[in-house]
């Protein structure tokens, strides 16, 4: 009872904690109108029998599992079929570009690409009203928004944070004490200390992410695009080239996992196996990998603030929800896109697997999840922490993956001695002008 | 009556193969970022890859790799042939151990291989060190990434070539190798005078299939090391899937790339058929 009580507290501080942040970032406040919305007698009737496909893909077996117990509610609730096609992170955008050349379109896919498909994705306002944008985080909808008509092509699925995770039980052999906050300098400075005690292969991993490092692009105070899609990387490229050699460095110096990084070639890669493997003590990634920690590692893990520079905080970034133009039954993949987004829904999806809400109402009523609340307020007080100035990179949809990867395919040069920080982020600095002066075209 | 019993594979070959190509020439002189519309950009799409940087690597690489791969898989696959076709006790068993590689996925080739040239805790470099070797990074360091990828091709395919060679050997007529022996000519000599002569057609055709598997290599250097490290073992059809399939989509530069492709592998294996053909005359 007791600890019930604590986390109802818990949930409330959180939920006052991450509405403040939103306050403080601009956000608007909970516009809830089309929460529970069911079909009409009509609907049902021309939907039953109809098959949708929803194209899915999957960070923890939770997120398969309850998408599958979802998918079968919805069945009984509309009488229509839902066929899941789990597709792998790696090849999402490479399978859905092939299916809509293909004329093989799904009718609902989850993606963290959409911008890529905004000319293909169903306006779902003609379904939902304009106010429908409003039940969701502001900041959290600029990836779903068609930055020519403003309409809302999609939803924010859920919104992920990244951060540090740390193998508490090395750190208590190290002696060292779980940071409450610190800056980079002492997050190495203890990485290397618990290396060293424990003899792990690694002091530090980061995922091979342009996205993950633009975090600590952001805390040392550098950002790519601002809000009104021009190139500010110049105005902090000193501060860019310091964050990321000091990235690089630690794979140069082998205390990151050098050959993941370098020797996958163009594709994203996980150091998470080489985490649950105690390999390395500090694994920096997001609240995505939390129910495939919680599943597999066999040691006590602890999720720990992002280190402070200039700024604290973490990277705006999520999972989002489109329905496409091309589906048979548009009514019915935009109505199945709004259930799997609902308040009720969202929020079993958010308890199952750790995932961060985008909906305003979720958000105030705060989520309380059965386990790693402690870990879940981290993100969230990270979440409240991050800049403004890091959602303005979302200006630019269409051009948002590409520049992680341009990022991350630098940084890999930088790891493999073929230039250094500063022809990095000059290259950067070129490549995004070129892109931008493109897509002004 | 004869065409009716080539139907059903020549109704598969033009709908896969022919159709497929001719509609891939087509789209070469197109931009299309969605594979719906398409911009007519001429020859647009082959000046982007002749002046394209990125492709002078990929080209050298892709020669590279299919030099040392038809090099290397033909000396071995034929040594190999040799020694099985020696062989008296368990002939059966050493050519499945041979051609096992050959059924396996690609895919798991390349994971497999993974592991095992891992500097850090990959079985090879454990047995370096234990020698007293180093722990080289096959799969960070550009120039033995290449070696890796080639041995690695090498090793899958090099069954199946000796098997070829085998059966090339096989057909050799015994009365002149026991002739050349009682006339007392070493087993060096019959080899090199007599056996590699003969086995010419067998070793061209080797030479031709390599060629292409050389050109064609990618499923399994694509899950071995991405192309990496740092690109240098792209070959050309990743160039042309990554330009095709990974954004931002590029259909026309990808069609444009497979079209360069089938020229190269139609212009060396002529000249590989013209030269045997000419020799054979001799």
């Amino acid at each position: 009872m007791k600890i019930q009580k604590l986390r109802s507290k818990l949930a409330i501080t959180l939920s006052l904690v991450l509405t403040a942040g939103l306050v403080a970032t601009g956000l608007p406040a909970a516009h809830a109108d089309t929460v529970g919305l069911k079909p009409t007698a009509a609907q049902l009737t021309a939907w039953k029998g109809k098959e949708i496909t929803y194209y899915f893909y999957n960070d923890s077996q939770a997120e398969l599992d309850t998408t599958k117990a979802q998918i079968a509610d919805f069945e009984k609730l509309t009488g229509a079929k839902v066929k899941l096609d789990v597709i792998p992170y790696t090849s999402l955008d490479t399978q859905l570009q092939a299916r809509l050349a293909a004329g093989n379109v799904p009718d609902v896919a989850r993606l963290n690409n959409p911008g890529l498909y905004i000319k293909d994705s169903l306006d779902l306002e003609q379904y939902f009203s304009r106010k429908y944008a409003a039940e969701f985080i502001k900041g959290s909808t600029l990836q779903v928004t068609d930055p020519t008509t403003k309409k809302l092509i999609g939803v924010p699925y859920d919104l992920s944070m990244n951060g540090p995770i740390i193998n508490v039980d090395q750190f208590k052999k190290a002696g060292v004490a779980v940071p409450t906050s610190w800056n980079w300098a002492e997050l190495i400075a203890a990485a290397k200390k618990v290396r060293t005690a424990n003899g792990t292969e690694y002091a530090f991993a980061m995922d091979k992410s342009g996205h993950r490092f633009s975090t600590v692009m952001s805390q040392f105070g550098a950002f790519m695009v601002d809000k009104n899609q021009k190139n500010v990387l110049p105005t902090s490229r000193f501060r860019a080239e310091k964050s990321l050699k000091m990235i690089t460095d630690l794979y140069k110096a082998d205390l990151a996992p050098r050959d993941l990084w370098i020797g996958t070639g163009t594709k994203y890669a996980s150091p998470i196996a080489v985490f649950i493997g105690q390999q390395v003590p500090v694994f920096f990634s997001g609240n995505f990998n939390l129910a495939t920690l919680v599943k597999d590692a066999k040691f006590n893990f602890q999720v720990v603030p992002n280190p402070k520079e200039l700024n604290g905080g973490g990277w705006p970034g999520g999972k989002f929800l489109v329905a496409f133009k091309a589906s048979k039954t548009p009514d019915l993949a935009a109505y199945f896109l709004h259930y799997l987004a609902d308040a009720a829904q969202m929020d079993q999806m958010d308890k199952n697997c750790f995932w961060l809400p985008t909906r305003n109402d979720v958000v105030a009523a705060g989520v309380t999840y059965p386990s790693r609340q402690l870990d879940m307020s981290v993100y969230l007080a990270d979440t409240a922490k991050t800049p403004a100035a890091a959602f303005g990179i979302q200006s630019v949809p269409t051009l948002t993956g590409l520049i992680y990867n341009k990022l991350r395919d630098l940084m890999t040069e930088v790891m493999a001695g073929k230039i250094t920080a500063k022809q990095a982020i000059q290259t950067q600095i070129e490549w995004i002008d070129t892109q931008l002066a493109t897509l002004r075209k | 009556m004869p065409y009716l019993f080539v139907a059903p594979n020549m109704f598969i070959f033009i709908t896969f193969i022919i159709w497929p190509a001719i509609r891939g020439f087509q789209i070469s002189f197109f931009d299309s970022i969605d594979g719906r519309t398409f911009t007519p950009v001429g020859a647009g799409n082959y000046r982007t890859i002749f002046a394209d940087p990125t492709v002078a690597s990929v080209a050298k690489n892709t020669a590279t790799y299919v030099i040392f791969y038809v090099l290397i898989s033909t000396f071995l696959a034929t040594a190999l042939a040799l020694v099985v076709n020696e062989q008296k006790f368990a002939k059966g068993f050493f050519r499945a151990i041979i051609f096992l590689p050959v059924m396996l996925s690609p895919i798991v080739v390349g994971l497999i291989w993974n592991d095992v040239l891992d500097r850090k805790v990959g079985p090879l470099n454990s047995l370096l060190q234990a020698l007293g070797g180093g722990s080289p990074g096959w799969l960070v360091e550009p120039k033995l990434g290449m070696i890796a990828v080639i041995f690695v091709g090498v090793w899958v395919h090099i069954g199946f070539y000796s098997i070829i060679l085998l059966a090339g050997l096989q057909g050799i007529d015994r009365s002149l190798l026991e002739a050349a022996s009682m006339d007392g000519a070493t087993r060096a000599q019959i080899i090199r005078t007599i056996i590699l002569p003969l086995l010419k057609p067998t070793t061209l055709v080797i030479i031709i299939l390599s060629t292409i598997h050389g050109f064609q290599s990618f499923d399994f250097i694509y899950t071995l090391t991405g192309g990496g490290p740092l690109g240098a073992t792209t070959l050309i059809v990743q160039y042309i899937y990554d330009s095709a399939f990974q954004t931002p989509i590029q259909y026309g530069l990808g069609s444009a790339a497979g079209v360069v492709l089938f020229m190269i592998i139609f212009a060396f294996t002529a000249l590989n058929f013209l030269v045997g053909k000419k020799r054979e005359a001799i």
